[in-house]
């Protein structure tokens, strides 16, 4: 764990849809530079998690600062790729157009300026979309378009990023590629990743909360049976990653 | 056509029509890429309950359906903002609603009112003078509305939660152009009448997405492709004296299918030219 405070604080969070709870009781802390991967079986809260830590949604109780702010305050520090990134497939916008919304409202200014295109033309490079800058976005593969929505999000430089479930059209050799990647950019940034993909916690990720409407904190990367548990289809895949080392732990450990 | 430019009424239809393209060019293709179509409708009709208030008090028509219709509007996009899942139950109200507010009223005022058909099926023959200037305003409004916020719009669009996270205004740029729909479709009312607004609304720029690379294109062609079909449709009604508003949405639905022609064509062109091109490399 780094010694620095923490960016992100959750304090006795709960969220509920129309009287459904999603969320119950939450409290963490996320570290700069971290590198966490947030599981959890479908419907258990993550992209809601997500979502208020965003400050797309508002809690019913407790709270979450950044840097000791609400989260609407501090929407300019995110970085963000949405689970679904084939919204508005027949949308008719190019790549280049999409990167630039992750520029919209840079530091308060309205327009794009000179230094947006500049801004998007690098993460486009730094993702590999570059050549691809001119097309719709109905011309490109699931796999593409997902490169094209992280950067987007790296348009603007985030301090933190977040990816939901960003391996979910990417094949087994993309998710290698994106996955070294992630783990370069979280040399400066921090990362955080819902995940249904154990895969993940293997390589590159400090940290692991497990949500399922309440939430477990791993302060390393393991993978327990809890985890596995909690619904993964694929601990098939977990084998076929050649997973070194398997530390089966309890909740309530730590 | 060119002689018949000496009347009056048929300049001010010209004038009408070309107005009318800008403004449902533009809105239009906001309309769908939102797919806001089902609340464009509930607008429309609930608009009916205007013309009942303002010929059962006696208030220009235009007041009386410009208040309802953006009354309806807010009202729809409000519970459209708060609960998006059943919104299309609560505009289907609406639209119910407003229709037979208008019937009762118009049983309620005395007299025979003899030109209601053409608030069902519009006349743009009949289009007076001061609604052009109305037009010519709004069309302007329209224009730099979009010009000023085209990057908010667009973001907006595409995905309005990231629009959001980036700060843009969503909640309040959605009500102005949700807005702008509601006074545009009064207008689309008096050309083509309630019934036919959707279909005048959406053909052009549905034609138009399938040939545009980006969101500006798409309300440029759409402009065009309204203006073909509103001066054609007025060309035709004139010449052979048929009701103006039902021979617009003819042409505008030959355009759409003639459109689907030629999309289905130049697939078709597209498959034989690879497979020959493979039977070439083959050889």
């Amino acid at each position: 764990m780094t010694n620095n405070d923490p960016i992100i604080q959750v304090r006795d969070l709960s969220f509920s849809y129309s009287g459904e709870p999603a969320l119950s009781n939450i409290s963490f802390d996320i570290a700069e530079k971290e590198f966490l991967a947030i599981i959890g079986p479908n419907g258990g809260g993550k992209s809601t998690l997500v979502k208020l830590m965003l400050g797309l949604l508002e809690p019913d109780s407790g709270r979450i600062t950044i840097h000791g702010r609400s989260p609407r305050k501090m929407a300019h520090l995110f970085g963000y790729v949405p689970q679904d990134v084939n919204i508005n497939i027949h949308f008719p916008v190019s790549v280049m157009d999409v990167v630039l919304m992750g520029r919209l409202r840079h530091r308060g200014r309205r327009g794009i300026h000179r230094e947006d295109r500049q801004k998007a033309m690098e993460s486009m490079q730094m993702m590999g979309v570059a050549g691809f800058k001119n097309r719709t976005i109905k011309d490109l593969s699931a796999g593409q378009r997902e490169r094209v929505f992280i950067a987007r999000a790296l348009a603007a430089d985030p301090e933190i990023l977040i990816l939901d479930e960003p391996t979910a059209s990417v094949d087994t050799g993309g998710k290698t590629e994106l996955y070294h990647l992630l783990g370069k950019l979280n040399e400066t940034k921090t990362v955080i990743v819902v995940s249904h993909d154990l895969m993940i916690i293997s390589s590159y990720v400090k940290s692991v909360a497990c949500v399922n409407r309440s939430l477990h904190y791993h302060h390393h990367n393991e993978i327990t049976e809890t985890m596995i548990e909690m619904g993964y289809q694929c601990p098939v895949e977990l084998i076929a990653h050649g997973q070194p080392h398997r530390i089966l732990k309890t909740h309530g450990d730590r | 056509m060119i002689d018949a430019l000496q009347y009056e009424f048929m300049r001010n239809a010209v004038l009408a029509a070309v107005f009318a393209s800008l403004i449902f060019g533009i809105i239009g293709s906001f309309v769908v890429v939102n797919r806001l179509v089902f609340l464009a409708g509930g607008i429309a009709h609930a608009a009916y309950g205007g013309i009942g208030i303002a010929f059962f008090f006696g208030i220009p028509y235009i007041y009386g359906t410009i208040g309802v219709s953006l009354a309806a509007a807010f009202l729809m996009t409000a519970v459209a903002i708060k609960a998006k899942e059943r919104s299309d139950i609560f505009i289907g109200v609406l639209w119910a609603v407003g229709m037979a507010m208008g019937v009762i009223l118009l049983d309620l005022t005395p007299g025979y009112h003899s030109d209601l058909m053409s608030y069902l099926f519009g006349s743009i023959l009949a289009v007076p003078a001061a609604d052009i200037w109305w037009m010519c305003a709004l069309g302007g409004i329209t224009l730099i509305v979009t010009v000023a916020f085209y990057r908010d719009i667009l973001a907006i669009s595409y995905d309005a939660e990231f629009a959001k996270l980036r700060g843009v205004p969503v909640n309040l740029l959605y009500f102005i152009f949700i807005a702008l729909v509601a006074v545009s479709i009064v207008f689309i009312i008096r050309m083509v009448g309630l019934i036919l607004v959707i279909a005048l609304l959406t053909i052009p720029p549905y034609i138009a997405e399938k040939f545009a690379r980006s969101l500006m294109m798409m309300m440029v062609l759409s402009v065009l492709f309204s203006l073909i079909f509103n001066l054609t449709g007025l060309w035709i009604s004139y010449s052979y004296d048929l009701t103006s508003g039902a021979t617009i949405i003819m042409v505008a639905a030959a355009g759409f299918f003639l459109s689907l022609g030629v999309r289905f064509a130049a697939s078709r062109i597209k498959k034989w030219r690879k497979k020959s091109a493979h039977r070439a490399a083959g050889a």
